[in-house]
């Protein structure tokens, strides 16, 4: 039995705003399951269903083998929700939340005070288990809504971007907690991220979202190896219309697969690329332009995430910060 | 069932906490209906007194400041559950198997054992006043019981409000709406003495019935009817703003 399942998935906002249009998932039991996409690809409105706070509009999930429309308090009992925010009552002390949290999720009265304190000493927090939250850093709320998560000890933990705005001794301590549960209890995590390193180094599988629509799945290195091609990264000196000529005269090499334009320079998907920068660079230098830079490498889940998308995750979430509606309601024209 | 009794409690505990921990957000709650018992005694007691024919005009308004201290203390359901909404704690409280209707109860009781303490200290003060309790100890417990119960059902008001609109402003029209209430009730003057467009409003206001219920317990003793039309209306007012909370709730959970 799938530890998450979902077929046809869907939720529309409007005719017009698609946030999710129709994803499958099949995320088997004991997995770290990466879901990667930008701000308003879709991800945080796919958990959301997926943890019953939103109503799907069509299609179908289950969790543990429970439809989460249907059966929502049972998928409720048997799951843990760490959301992207970490939604925490900062009137309370963290030993005070977590224990709110035991009885809510119906922890035997006799096990909640060691459950507690079992809790806050995995996600290092003893020392501050009696200080209300409104003194807690944002890196000390995310591993106490991390262990709000595991209080009643779930099968499955859906974590909306732990992640995101920590710093990155923060972010590799939840990492860690969440490597360590998989592998100690067998946990199974669903998880997205805006951190594709991160993502290649610890999820069994990852799926890429992209405006409501799942674009690639697999594991980080078949997707990586999907690729076939060694990763030529030339970043160009001058603006747009530099940018477009060399776009024009590495295409022009035979051994091209794909070339991408990025904010500074061009990526080019080739076979055996140590042999390819030279005639890269020459075709440069006869367009009349430079390279700055010149790099070689294998392909990156980035790469990946470039390659099925069109653009880069990180300067998507420049972009997004800027604008933070904009794109995030429905699919591309 | 049990759950959602346990679930009510935990929760009501919570929202108790945060008052404890805020207790300046409680002095507006006390010293406001205080002020305005002893301006208003002070100022026109003695004439309206003699006016309307009410010997203890000291008593006739006592149960006016237990209400006004209601009806500042009811809104605090409302307001919390718009911060819990705003932070995402509400959230993080509808992923778990908690009975939905104890998110909301939770605060509603809390706010019913709040008033229940301030309608308590504000019927001391009356006393020490000079207000008097015709219906002794066990008055004083019928009226404190009867302000915490109407509290409880006019929060509802504020938290339907609340989870509807996730709006602070919105939250806090409940504690707005009472003050209409209130001046259409005889809070300063007994009903015969009003035009008769205003008579009428008052006839079918529900808080008349509750001012005349507590007054009696003050003034009179124990007046069965009087009581019993007040706890009506209570049961008539909580059974509507219960109904609004149950169709907020809804609107908030998929």
């Amino acid at each position: 039995m799938p530890a998450i399942l979902a077929e046809g998935l869907a939720k529309h906002f409007s005719p017009d705003i698609k946030a999710v249009d129709g994803i499958a998932l099949d995320v088997p039991e004991g997995q770290i399951f990466g879901f990667l996409g930008a701000n308003g690809s879709g991800k945080t409105t796919t958990v959301r269903m997926l943890t019953t706070l939103l109503r799907p509009t069509a299609g179908r999930a289950e969790v543990l083998g429970l439809d989460v429309t249907h059966h929502a308090g049972e998928v409720r009992s048997r799951i843990g929700v760490a959301l992207q925010e970490a939604g925490l009552d900062d009137i309370q002390t963290g030993r005070e939340l977590l224990a709110l949290s035991a009885r809510l999720y119906r922890v035997a009265p006799s096990e909640i005070a060691e459950r507690v304190a079992q809790l806050l000493r995995i996600v290092d927090l003893e020392d501050a288990a009696d200080r209300r939250l409104k003194t807690y850093s944002g890196g000390m709320q995310r591993r106490l809504d991390l262990a709000a998560a595991l209080v009643h000890r779930p099968s499955v933990v859906f974590l909306d971007e732990p992640t995101t705005g920590l710093d990155p001794i923060s972010r590799d301590s939840i990492w860690r907690y969440v490597a360590e549960l998989n592998r100690s209890e067998g946990v199974t995590f669903f998880l997205t991220t805006q951190y594709l390193e991160e993502a290649d180094r610890l999820c069994h599988d990852v799926a890429i979202m992209d405006y409501g629509r799942i674009v690639a799945q697999g594991s980080p290195e078949e997707l990586k190896a999907s690729i076939g091609t060694d990763v030529v990264s030339l970043r160009i000196e001058g603006g747009a219309d530099e940018l477009a000529r060399a776009e024009q005269a590495v295409r022009r090499f035979e051994g091209i697969e794909d070339v991408r334009v990025v904010d500074d320079g061009v990526i080019c998907y080739v076979r055996e690329g140590s042999s390819a920068i030279a005639k890269l660079v020459l075709l440069l230098d006869e367009a009349s332009l430079r390279a700055k830079e010149v790099t070689l490498a294998r392909p990156s889940l980035d790469d990946v995430f470039l390659k099925k998308t069109g653009h880069h995750l990180e300067a998507d979430e420049a972009a997004a910060a800027a604008d933070a509606t904009g794109r995030a309601r429905g699919r591309r024209p | 069932m049990r759950h959602a009794i346990g679930d009510t409690y935990f929760l009501m505990i919570r929202a108790l906490r945060e008052t404890v921990r805020q207790p300046a957000l409680e002095i507006g709650n006390v010293f406001i209906p205080i002020f305005f018992f002893a301006v208003t005694v002070g100022a026109i007691g003695n004439s309206a007194a003699r006016a309307f024919g009410v010997d203890n005009y000291t008593g006739f308004q006592m149960p006016i400041a237990v209400l006004q201290g209601v009806a500042g203390a009811a809104g605090v359901a409302g307001i919390g559950t718009v911060t819990d909404i705003e932070r995402g704690y509400f959230d993080k409280l509808l992923l778990t198997p908690a009975a939905r209707i104890s998110l909301a109860m939770g605060r509603l009781a809390a706010d019913g054992v709040r008033i229940c303490l301030l309608s308590a200290f504000i019927l001391v003060v009356g006393i020490v006043f000079g207000s008097g309790l015709e219906s002794g100890p066990l008055g004083a417990v019928v009226l404190v019981a009867m302000a915490g119960s109407f509290g409880l059902a006019y929060s509802g008001i504020g938290m339907a409000l609340a989870l509807k609109t996730g709006s602070a402003q919105a939250a806090q029209l409940g504690f707005l709406i009472f003050f209409p209430l209130l001046f259409l009730s005889p809070a300063f003057a007994p009903k015969e003495f009003f035009a008769p467009w205003l008579e009428f409003l008052a006839t079918i206001n529900p808080v008349t019935y509750i001012v005349e219920g507590m007054r009696s317990l003050v003034l009179e003793g124990w007046d069965a009817a009087a009581l019993g039309k007040a706890f009506a209306s209570i049961v008539a007012m909580g059974a509507f703003t219960m109904t609004l909370v149950l169709l907020g709730l809804r609107s908030r959970t998929a």
